[in-house]
């Protein structure tokens, strides 16, 4: 049976779709990105669809599901090298993948993808510098 | 549309700057097309912004109850590119000219 493969790259996911999709590969991947996202405690996903031609509603809802799901997981989603055609039939199709972030290649999404998550750092730092001087306080 | 697309994936630009100050009337199926492109700029992974919306259009958009909260637009074709330039981390400057 074909898969999907994925990739680990340090705190980020990789996967890159190297073939048309069907239904049952979709599902496959589905289940197995979102498995392996809450085994490796992965902060990013990456998905090349540069060699996908043809989409369908499906497809369109499996990514836009692969983002929200990964969302719930402290996961960012950043799908890369989309195709014009892609594009405007999702566009047409009504799926605008409002969760998911896009890049125009693989090195935009990663410096998108590090940036994002240098930003929650940050943040995550905030929060603890706030803990302590509430402690201080007390 | 597609033509635009295609232009973004072969110069790998980040940003696309829509203008349509040479646009004296825009329907609603104009305006929905529009929206299309920058959805669809948006998932291939660069940004759309419209420029030079006149004040006739921009009373027909609102009164054909169009929403375009979600999209960058700016009034003139130079903002735009301002906007674009800041987003690129550039910046335009004068050269001071030593005599």
């Amino acid at each position: 049976m074909d898969r999907i493969p994925i990739l680990r790259m340090g705190q980020f996911l990789l996967v890159t779709i190297q073939v048309d999709l069907y239904d049952r590969l979709a599902i496959d991947l589905e289940a197995d990105l979102i498995k392996m996202v809450s085994k490796t405690g992965a902060r990013g996903i990456l998905i090349d669809i540069s060699a996908v031609s043809i989409v369908d509603s499906f497809m369109g809802r499996i990514i836009g599901n692969i983002g929200v799901m990964s969302k719930l997981l402290d996961a960012e989603t950043v799908v890369v090298g989309m195709q014009p055609a892609v594009a405007i039939t999702l566009v047409e199709l009504g799926l605008p993948l409002k969760g998911v972030f896009t890049a125009l290649n693989v090195q935009k999404g990663m410096d998108l993808l590090q940036s994002k998550i240098q930003v929650t750092e940050d943040d995550d730092v905030e929060t603890h510098d706030d803990d302590n001087s509430d402690n201080l306080l007390k | 549309m597609e033509s635009l697309l295609t232009e973004i994936v072969d110069s790998g630009s980040s940003v696309a700057i829509l203008d349509i100050s040479g646009v004296p009337t825009v329907d609603s199926l104009v305006a929905q097309h529009l929206l299309k492109t920058v959805s669809a700029t948006r998932l291939m992974g660069a940004e759309c912004v419209i420029s030079g919306i006149r004040p006739e259009i921009a009373q027909t958009i609102v009164h054909l109850g169009i929403d375009l909260s979600g999209i960058v637009t700016k009034a003139t074709l130079a903002s735009a590119l301002l906007y674009a330039f800041s987003k690129m981390r550039l910046e335009v400057k004068k050269i001071q000219v030593s005599k």
